[in-house]
């Protein structure tokens, strides 16, 4: 086991190229090896850089790829997609000095290695036959709770609703931020630990819930995202070329990717927000030949949710943002032709503390686009809302901040579903959170 | 530009600055380079009979890392050169008419008496301007050479006398580190007649050995070897050496400082500690001939800066204050002292202190900031070597009186 050679990194023809070993090494070396580590106290998933760093200076990288994967079976993806400027490597002391450690980068390089070199740090377990638990999505939050559970000794099932497990990572990440084969490594893991995935399995409607539980699942985790995607619905919407965000970029996961790529080569696009989706979109829908891509957004540029980097990446890309326009009317003769749209100027900050976009009257312009792509927020798919069981917080499901829990004792629920739109990290915060609390709740510890 | 010449044994070198006797010097066409960069002289590839074959082992080096930094330290088997003799001569001889200015010392090994003066001759008949006596080479794959002869001080008087009684250019003979007392066989040099020593040559030692096959490296088919180690990481030991013979009142006779030089400021510390040339070898192996170019502008600046006129002035210049450790004052104390406004708050100094000082620091979670005990502080200055923020910590003296608090003994 040469755990110390040097290695080409993975999927660097179509990611972000990945470090190397020295690479990585030097980046170890630049770490403060600060006590009590405020990288280590930022992970919304308990992730340790303080400690992977240090194994890494010291030589010890099978210890590294340990302390991630113990912590996180998404460590990959998370050091891929994760906004690690706003968590890890805001608090790196590093900062200080100069600029903070590649945290991200380096923990998707411990993971890579380990890949590379064929260890893997987490084993089966020894007892099984605990008893069953259900866990609806596969996602983050879905698999990271499976892969817990199984690991105490429950016989875990995960329902899937679409043909592939990995829900928004799959589904939602573009391959250049997220290699499809690196996701599915992450997900072989976990099922070769005996997590059973069913995919093209919905669990949802009125007895969804019951069904499980006459089958003989003692406790569920709903993790089922949010996918039904809010729209504008401004006239024109029905033209063709108008669509979600969730079906272009679920589109182009799919078997339908050479229908969506034919549909926007040589055409002029309109991506339609100003968070990391609409980022997401508006790259994608350049690298696969757009004549020219533009980003519709209603407030200024600092108001745009998206992070820092996605923003200059689009830029870089050649992506036009026309902020300060709101759409008003997709125009058309059964295929999308134009957009008008308004010009607004910035009021007073709203509840989101950002300011508020305000119409200019008689400023309306129309543009030429040939395909509108709306990457707003998204909610709950009305199927699942019938679930009896649960109880909503408009569209979340209400559970309990400390144990996941709802109302019903034997159903906990997370990630996006209980949080809103949120990170990949803060998902497999929540898997393991559940996965915890479904422990002590099915073996008397909780109340 | 400073004038940076200097006569070493009435040899005038333009500047300190060799290359030293090793694959940077294999041949004419190479040191052509090198004095075209900028170095005053050679010491010209070990040079020896062609009655034995020299057959070098395949890999000849390993790289000793650490952490993220490359090559602090470097292992070798190379042996003596293993062109052909009379290559070599023409090579000396076309360098001397070519570069009549620079210096080039042939370094010579024989395997016998008569081969150390065959040897001598035919360096000097090619117009070599001094010689260097390999005595030191610590892993010739023939018995009776190298390090051996270095370690056996009768033969290396007899072979100094031989060469000496053979030729009329200067001597000098190259010292082993593999030895406790470097004053041993460079006095037994001077008996020989050598008109000066260089020092050091490479540490015998073992860099790495592999993880899955189990063998060190270099791995030669294999079979690793304890075999010469040099580089930065050894300069310490060099400098250590250049003291010793230079404050032996006995000796008095010129160095050529060797071991880990990269930088003007290696070369003024060996400068400052007796050495009057300086050799270099496995700088140039990790980044080229070009550093000359630092070590020539950096130490004519330092020259201009401190008022120097010439190299010589700075030769040993720092002797007077290398003592023995037991003259020192016991009677001054210090701690150290923290610029906290500067902190970052990476608490790597309370780790340490804690663990490996006086247990002088405690630590403020809320603000993250170390907070001092100054009477705990051992004044060991470990925190300041660590700590990212430049000049921080800084040594205080503490008053006459003060006196350090020495941790309690644990009572049940």
């Amino acid at each position: 086991m040469e755990q110390l050679a040097e290695r080409a990194p993975l999927f660097s023809d179509e990611m972000e190229k990945g470090l190397t070993l020295t690479l990585a090494m030097e980046e170890a070396a630049r770490c403060l090896l600060c006590f009590d580590a405020p990288c280590s106290q930022a992970c919304p998933a308990g992730t340790d850089p303080g400690r992977f760093i240090r194994k890494l200076r010291f030589r010890n990288v099978t210890g590294a790829i340990r302390t991630i994967k113990e912590n996180n079976p998404f460590g990959w993806t998370c050091g891929a997609v994760c906004p690690t400027a706003k968590l890890c490597e805001l608090a790196c002391s590093r900062t200080a000095i100069d600029k903070p450690i590649q945290i991200g980068k380096v923990q998707r390089f411990i993971v890579e290695h380990g890949w590379l070199m064929g260890f893997s740090p987490i084993k089966k377990p020894d007892k099984t036959g605990k008893g069953k638990v259900a866990v609806i999505g596969s996602g983050p939050a879905g698999l990271t709770c499976a892969r817990e559970l199984t690991l105490q000794g429950y016989e875990v099932t995960v329902f899937e609703k679409k043909g592939q497990a990995g829900g928004n990572l799959r589904y939602g990440i573009p391959p250049f931020r997220l290699s499809e084969e690196g996701l599915s490594r992450e997900i072989d893991e976990i099922v070769s630990l005996g997590v059973t995935i069913k995919t093209n399995t919905p669990i949802e409607g009125k007895e969804g819930l019951k069904k499980l539980k006459d089958e003989g699942y003692q406790a569920v985790f709903v993790s089922t995202g949010l996918w039904d995607p809010i729209r504008l619905g401004i006239d024109g919407s029905d033209l063709t070329g108008v669509m979600s965000a969730t079906e272009f970029l679920g589109s182009m996961r799919s078997g339908k990717a050479s229908e969506m790529e034919s549909l926007i080569q040589n055409k002029v696009v309109a991506v339609i927000g100003g968070g990391s989706v609409a980022m997401d979109a508006a790259q994608w829908a350049k690298k696969i030949g757009a004549k020219d891509v533009y980003v519709l957004y209603r407030r200024s540029y600092t108001e745009m949710p998206a992070e820092e980097k996605e923003k200059i990446q689009a830029l870089n890309d050649g992506i036009h943002f026309l902020i300060l326009t709101q759409p008003v009317k997709y125009v058309g003769n059964g295929a999308l032709q134009g957009i008008v749209c308004r010009r607004t100027r910035l009021g007073d900050p709203d509840d989101s503390g950002r300011r508020r976009p305000e119409e200019i009257p008689d400023s309306d312009f129309e543009l030429p686009f040939d395909v509108a792509i709306e990457a707003l927020a998204t909610r709950p798919e009305p199927a699942l809302k019938e679930m009896a069981e649960l109880s909503w917080d408009k569209n979340t499901i209400s559970a309990s901040d400390t144990s996941l829990q709802t109302s019903t004792p034997w159903v906990f629920a997370g990630g996006d579903i209980v949080r809103g739109p949120a990170l990949v990290v803060e998902a497999v915060a929540d898997g393991k959170k559940a996965a915890q609390a479904i422990v002590e709740h099915l073996e008397g510890k909780g109340e | 530009m400073k004038d940076l010449s200097i006569d070493f044994c009435g040899v005038k070198f333009m500047n300190p600055f060799m290359l030293s006797s090793s694959p940077v010097s294999n041949c004419a066409e190479m040191i052509a380079r090198a004095f075209d960069a900028g170095w005053g002289g050679v010491a010209y590839k070990t040079l020896a009979t062609q009655v034995t074959k020299i057959i070098h082992p395949s890999p000849r080096l390993n790289k000793y890392n650490n952490q993220a930094c490359r090559m602090i330290g470097l292992q070798n088997v190379e042996q003596v050169s293993d062109r052909p003799l009379e290559h070599n001569l023409k090579d000396i001889k076309w360098l001397k008419k070519h570069y009549p200015k620079h210096i080039v010392v042939a370094s010579i090994m024989g395997f016998s008496n008569k081969e150390w003066e065959i040897l001598g001759k035919a360096a000097e008949d090619a117009g070599a301007d001094m010689l260097e006596l390999n005595f030191s080479c610590p892993h010739m794959a023939i018995e009776g050479s190298g390090s051996k002869v270095g370690q056996a001080f009768d033969l290396l008087e007899m072979f100094t006398e031989t060469v000496k009684k053979a030729v009329t250019i200067p001597v000098m003979a190259k010292m082993t580190p593999n030895i406790t007392d470097m004053n041993e066989p460079a006095m037994y040099a001077k008996k020989g007649g050598a008109d000066a020593i260089s020092a050091i040559n490479t540490i015998s030692a073992i860099t790495e050995i592999g993880l899955d096959d189990l063998v060190p490296k270099p791995n030669v088919f294999g079979k690793g070897a304890a075999s010469g180690y040099s580089g930065p990481c050894v300069k310490p030991v060099a400098l250590r050496f250049m003291a010793d013979m230079a404050q032996n009142p006995d000796l008095g006779l010129p160095i050529s400082g060797i071991g880990g030089i990269e930088t003007w400021v290696d070369v003024l510390e060996f400068l400052l500690l007796g050495a009057s040339t300086i050799q270099v070898t496995t700088g140039i192996i990790h980044y080229g001939y070009r550093i000359v170019e630092d070590m020539m502008e950096g130490l004519s600046d330092y020259m201009e800066e401190k008022g120097f006129n010439s190299v010589s002035e700075i030769v040993g210049k720092a002797l007077p204050n290398v003592h023995h450790t037991d003259e020192f004052d016991l009677s001054r104390q210090g701690v150290v002292e923290y610029d906290l406004d500067r902190c970052i708050g990476c608490g790597q100094c309370y780790i340490i202190c804690q663990d490996g000082g006086g247990q002088a620091l405690s630590w403020d979670a809320e603000n993250r900031r170390p907070v001092m005990d100054e009477d705990r502080c051992l004044s060991c200055m470990a925190c300041s070597f660590i700590c990212p923020v430049e000049d921080m910590i800084h040594y205080k003296e503490m008053p006459k009186g003060w006196v350090r608090h020495d941790p309690e003994p644990m009572e049940d």
